[in-house]
């Protein structure tokens, strides 16, 4: 993907919300933009119970995740930063606050996610 | 096709479960501090406060300040910090607490995760940062 800026230090911060209904349920998104990466909260309640750190290595073909936050049994916050680092290239943050329990919810957020970065590229 | 809602709208204090306003409430500010382009970003959640504050508009280093859970029986309430990534040595640790112990108290309580990126970790910026983000409130 395609995404304008080359992560200079002199890069604003930029911070943008999102919401959508998926699967009958009204879900949050919050970006923050850094420079080389974004930090990308989702979730229905604002609690902030995991994070996830992931990033591409030269020595590996997917991205290195690790959770850095929150229960580690939770493995959504890791594999959706993983592919989101793979997408764009950059350092990703993600908080997942979402039922674990709906595996059709985790990727419809996910599409919409992708849907936000093609249309809103500045906002990653 | 999507219909975007940009909410820029804080929410109410508290643990409302159901808000159709914007759910994260954040501010940000910057300053330039010894001659170094500081960015504060601080976001609200209901169970912690999240700060950003680099020198490289970067989050860097992250750090969880956290109070003690006997903190109520003293008066002045003692804080246990943890480098959850990146530089774990000591001048981390008392940055981190410096500047995220007014957040926490101010905030009721509640855990700090930090992200701290500096050029100047001088006791001189660190304190001109406490103040740049108490400019920054959103708790």
């Amino acid at each position: 993907m395609d995404v304008a800026g080359d992560g200079g230090a002199h890069d604003t911060i930029s911070v943008h919300n999102f919401s959508e209904k998926v699967c009958e349920q009204l879900v949050h998104f919050h970006v923050m933009r850094l420079s080389g990466g974004f930090f990308l909260w989702v979730g229905a309640a604002p609690t902030l119970a995991n994070l996830a750190v992931s990033m591409s290595s030269k020595f590996d073909a997917m991205p290195l995740s690790m959770l850095v936050m929150g229960d580690q049994s939770e493995t959504a916050p890791n594999s959706l930063a993983q592919r989101l680092a793979k997408k764009t290239k950059k350092q990703v943050f993600v908080s997942y606050n979402l039922p674990v329990v709906n595996s059709n919810l985790a990727l419809q957020v996910e599409d919409r996610i992708k849907k936000e970065m093609e249309t809103h590229p500045q906002h990653f | 096709m999507y219909k975007l809602k940009t909410c820029q709208g804080g929410l109410t204090k508290g643990l409302t479960m159901s808000t159709t306003q914007a759910m994260i409430k954040s501010r940000q500010t910057e300053k330039e501090i010894n001659g170094i382009r500081t960015q504060v970003v601080c976001t609200e959640f209901s169970d912690h406060i999240f700060v950003v504050l680099t020198q490289y508009g970067k989050i860097g280093t992250l750090v969880l300040v956290t109070p003690d859970s006997k903190s109520s029986d003293v008066s002045t309430p003692m804080f246990s910090t943890k480098v959850l990534m990146g530089k774990d040595e000591p001048l981390t640790h008392v940055c981190a607490k410096n500047l995220a112990t007014p957040v926490s108290q101010e905030a009721g309580n509640r855990p700090v995760l930090l992200g701290l990126a500096l050029k100047d970790s001088s006791i001189e910026a660190v304190k001109l940062m406490r103040d740049l983000i108490k400019s920054c409130q959103v708790w």
